[in-house]
């Protein structure tokens, strides 16, 4: 048995108290988009949902006019389909440089690095994208983050750490690189491709300048687009809206909205255990070897 | 082994040979180069339009040149100056506070004994990382909210006037830079927490042994076995500190608060795309480029640097 201590007692209250509070807002969230308006108006919902209902839910995703269930399923093909693509490119782009054959890799690489560290910027980006027709086109949210740098550079330097020999022994056996690849490398490189999937399904979920920019086709526009409407631009031509009563259930503008901030929170619940795992390793690889 | 590798009699004849037989290699690598081509390398020519009087209609190569008369525009604008000002502020605050508070953090993590609280914390207090500035934004408009908000409901409570948050110049800094400690400080103690991982044990023996209490312990066993990791982290965060967080001030600001909210990268936002108003590009490419062009220099000076403290590096 450990001694008591009172520093150990008051480090781990304060530490968790901490802890509660990076979470606490999304609670709150949770619990205001659960309530009756009359009792989020009384000003007396702070943790548990008072009049416990799923009514704003029922009418934030029954109703088109909002755009919010557009808006997700709109977040949720880019970053399924972005992320594949992201993934993939990354690998492919990541292996032939970590191939010590490969003439010009290091060129390769150097622009890459250079690209990363001096940015063009918005608007030098603005008029390239838009000769390549990417302006309200739902490929900007693909293409574009196809190649992430600092993740290439993880990805890469996973690959220089697996032993050569795998390649020498594949070659033996009449493999060629495409094959050494895809058979030999790809399965050994399991974790990189999890942490990096992670990543970038995250990376393109939360992407808000891009879309704010080339997507003001309404249909076309993310999650986070919308909820800047709804919420944060609402008084400058956002979306509006109004106090309605359905099912005896008041929902006020702040039921709604909560239950929009809720709804574009999910899916990073859902993946938060694996980004836990992976992330952590992630970055650590990036960080300290680069 | 002598007949596979024949000596060539012609050095390029031998390297056009390897990239041969490397020849998949680089059918691999086609879809990478294409996108470095046309999304990283084509917008750094792109930048040419800051010297030029660029139309989108006209395009690049029509445009007129005008040599650096945006820089020289730019440079003679008092806005220009309070642009710069605001963007050393934020930086400057962000850093202050950005930077020590997960070492702080970090050092007292490391001290639970209980692996359930340490790892409950740990859990949490990452978790806003991942999520959007969007999301976060929004949610602080709720809690701030004049109309029934959180914060303004306990502000009344105890008898004070609603304050409207969002729309004063003055809270601007500390709001974006709390905004960010929130958001960062649980994922940025992962590298510090990491580094106290490799402590060896025993000099908290031999300092158990000299009769030190647990906050001398951290001061002089945990603190300086992680003082390199400190250094290269600050030393990185030098090189980064025009970075600023673009989507988030996007987010948070208004006309109203433009006195204390508006940086560099979001003027030039504005001049491109802002909905009133013709969009000047060349102008708003012009003062892009130059905030790029410091930062570049700041990021080389601190890999430099960070490169004689220790191995690990930017790149």
């Amino acid at each position: 048995m450990k001694k008591f201590s009172w520093f150990d007692l008051i480090n781990n209250t304060l530490l968790v108290l901490v802890a509660l509070l990076c979470v606490y807002p999304f609670v709150l969230i949770m619990a205001t988009s659960l309530s009756d308006g009359k009792a989020v108006v009384a000003g007396s919902v702070y943790l548990l949902p008072k009049g416990l209902n799923l009514e704003a839910y029922k009418y934030i995703l029954g109703n088109e006019r909002l755009g919010v269930t557009a808006g997700l399923l709109n977040s949720l093909f880019y970053t399924v389909v972005g992320g594949f693509v992201a993934v993939l490119v990354t690998f492919m782009t990541a292996y032939p440089l970590s191939r010590k054959r490969l003439i010009g890799r290091y060129t390769i690489m150097l622009l890459f690095l250079f690209t990363w560290v001096f940015e063009a910027g918005i608007i030098p980006n603005y008029i390239v994208y838009n000769g390549l027709g990417l302006v309200n086109s739902w490929l900007v949210m693909i293409l574009p983050m196809a190649v992430n740098t600092f993740l290439l550079i993880i990805t890469k330097s996973f690959l220089d750490e697996l032993p050569y020999e795998l390649e020498e022994a594949a070659v033996i056996d009449g493999a060629n690189d495409w094959q050494i690849m895809w058979r030999v490398f790809f399965p050994l490189s399991k974790p990189i491709i999890a942490t990096i999937s992670v990543f970038n399904a995250v990376y393109i979920w939360n992407q808000f300048l891009i879309p704010m920019i080339y997507l003001q086709d309404r249909s076309m526009q993310p999650i986070t687009v919308i909820l800047y409407n709804m919420i944060i631009n609402s008084s400058k031509g956002g979306t509006s809206l109004e106090n309605i009563t359905v099912n005896g259930v008041q929902l006020l503008p702040q039921n709604l909205q909560a239950a929009s901030i809720f709804l574009a929170v999910v899916p990073i619940l859902l993946i938060y255990p694996f980004t836990q795992r992976f992330f952590t390793k992630g970055m650590l690889l990036g960080s300290v070897k680069g | 082994m002598s007949s596979i590798v024949k000596p060539t009699t012609s050095k390029n004849s031998g390297l056009l040979k390897r990239m041969w037989d490397a020849k998949i290699l680089y059918l691999i690598l086609l879809p990478g180069l294409i996108h470095l081509i046309l999304f990283k390398l084509l917008p750094l020519f792109g930048l040419v339009i800051a010297f030029q009087d660029y139309s989108i209609f006209k395009g690049i190569l029509d445009s007129k040149w005008i040599g650096i008369e945006h820089f020289s525009k730019f440079m003679s604008d008092p806005y220009f100056w309070k642009l710069v000002r605001n963007t050393l502020l934020l930086a400057f605050f962000n850093l202050l506070f950005v930077f020590p508070i997960p070492i702080i953090f970090a050092l007292f993590v490391n001290e639970v004994r209980l692996s359930a609280v340490k790892r409950f914390v740990q859990t949490l207090s990452f978790f806003p990382y991942f999520i959007s500035s969007a999301v976060i934004v929004s949610i602080l408009y709720k809690v701030l909210s004049p109309q029934g908000g959180l914060v303004n409901q306990m502000l009344n409570l105890a008898g004070f006037e609603s304050v409207f948050f969002m729309a004063d110049p003055g809270w601007f800094r500390p709001l974006y830079v709390m905004l960010n400690v929130w958001q960062l400080f649980g994922y940025s103690a992962i590298i510090y927490m990491a580094a106290m991982t490799s402590i060896d044990p025993h000099l908290y023996e031999a300092a158990d042994i000299d009769g030190a209490n647990r906050f001398k312990k951290i001061i002089n066993v945990t603190l300086p076995s992680i003082s390199s990791t400190i250094v290269v982290m600050f030393i990185l965060a030098i090189g980064q500190i025009l970075t600023v967080d673009l989507d988030k001030i996007l987010l948070m600001y208004n006309p109203s608060i433009y006195d204390t909210a508006d940086v560099i990268q979001s003027y030039v936002y504005r001049q491109a795309f802002a909905s009133d108003g013709f969009p000047n590009y060349s102008f708003g490419a012009a003062v892009g480029l130059m905030q790029s062009v410091i930062a570049f220099v700041l990021v080389m000076m601190a890999n430099k640097v960070s490169k004689k403290y220790s191995e690990s590096r930017l790149f």
